[in-house]
């Protein structure tokens, strides 16, 4: 059997210290049962202690004063949400600059002789990009999944930033 | 994860306006908050991580994320449990990261060497406590502190820090016996009533 951890009289000797009748302004029955009871005699012991530290620690406190905790309150919480909202322009800057990367890319690949002879050479060395597909379906889908995965990677770089 | 794509300056003026709309309570009813529980909850903090300076940070950030905390509380008792449950969890916080930085800092000493008015022997049974209290783990601080202090009751500081009401029975009662050792209050021959 478990030894026992609370007493029916803890809570009236609390009380007895709390309201500084302990231990002159109690019965002397409470006071016989707390000189024979561990738990209480603790509890008379240590909240004494402990409500006078309090009160003193309370008197000395320094805290700030409300108006100006709720001031900060309110510049943080800007602050924060001027954050939170210039994280999706960083998200529209990455996929600008993305599309604008394409659209030079398309620019240079239609207009430049040089490329336009290298792409032919190249594609003549491949094979059809059907059978590309048909043949390296993993390996296509792979390279789809880079260009969707790599503007996403950018972007939680950034947002960690 | 992308919020808003097209966020006009309108929009981000609103944002910012707003910032203070999305606490928990209004400046009045904060502020009214605010003064019934902030000594209370510095000396709170005080007890438990043995540093002042560290306690009115702590109350500071313990009152921002209260008023951050997107919880609608339905009594003043349950807002006050909340408000004990956020400053413990930034205490344990501070000391895993103190632990982490500097493993020799003893909790207890800030308090001891703050010069006090209170009469020698006052100050003298607060110093005993204090070094009592911090041979104690935070744990055992905090729920006596709680409980003693704060008049919290088993139900209530079971919440706030995070345990089942019927395993902080046998916990408290051994926080309090150490206490009471360490102090030398412990009595003669006494034992359990039942």
């Amino acid at each position: 059997m478990g030894q026992a951890v609370e007493c029916q009289f803890e809570s009236e000797v609390l009380s007895a210290v709390l309201q500084s009748r302990w231990p002159e302004r109690v019965e002397a029955g409470l006071r016989a049962h707390v000189e024979q009871c561990a738990i209480c005699s603790d509890v008379a012991a240590i909240a004494g202690a402990i409500d006078d530290a309090r009160e003193e620690m309370r008197a000395e406190a320094r805290v700030p004063d409300s108006g100006h905790v709720w001031w900060l309150a309110q510049m943080r919480a800007r602050r924060e949400a001027a954050a939170a909202a210039g994280r999706p322009i960083t998200a529209a800057q990455v996929i600008a600059f993305g599309c604008a990367m394409a659209l030079l890319g398309a620019c240079f690949g239609a207009t430049s002789a040089w490329f336009q002879s290298a792409f032919g050479r190249i594609q003549s060395l491949l094979p059809s990009t059907a059978a590309l597909i048909a043949g390296h379906g993993v390996l296509v889908l792979a390279a789809a999944a880079m260009v969707i995965l790599v503007p996403a990677a950018v972007y939680l770089a950034a947002l960690r930033d | 994860m992308f919020r808003e794509t097209t966020f006009t300056d309108i929009g981000r003026d609103r944002a910012l306006d707003d910032a203070s709309a999305g606490f928990v309570m209004d400046e009045d009813a904060f502020r009214a908050f605010y003064d019934r529980t902030a000594r209370g909850l510095w000396a709170y903090l005080s007890r438990v991580t043995g540093d002042r300076q560290l306690a009115q940070d702590l109350l500071q950030e313990t009152f921002y994320r209260f008023l951050r905390a997107a919880a609608t509380h339905t009594s003043e008792t349950h807002r006050r449990n909340s408000l004990y449950r956020i400053a413990t969890n930034l205490a344990r916080d501070a000391r895993r990261r103190s632990l982490t930085h500097a493993p020799s800092s003893v909790a207890g000493d800030d308090i001891e060497r703050v010069p006090s008015r209170q009469p020698e022997g006052a100050a003298e049974g607060r110093a005993d406590l204090t070094r009592a209290m911090s041979h104690l783990k935070p744990r055992e601080r905090a729920m006596l502190w709680l409980a003693y202090a704060e008049g919290a009751s088993h139900q209530e500081i079971a919440d706030v820090l995070g345990l089942r009401a019927t395993s902080l029975k046998p916990m408290l009662f051994r926080a309090r016996r150490r206490l009471a050792d360490l102090l030398g209050r412990a009595p003669e021959g006494g034992k359990p009533c039942r």
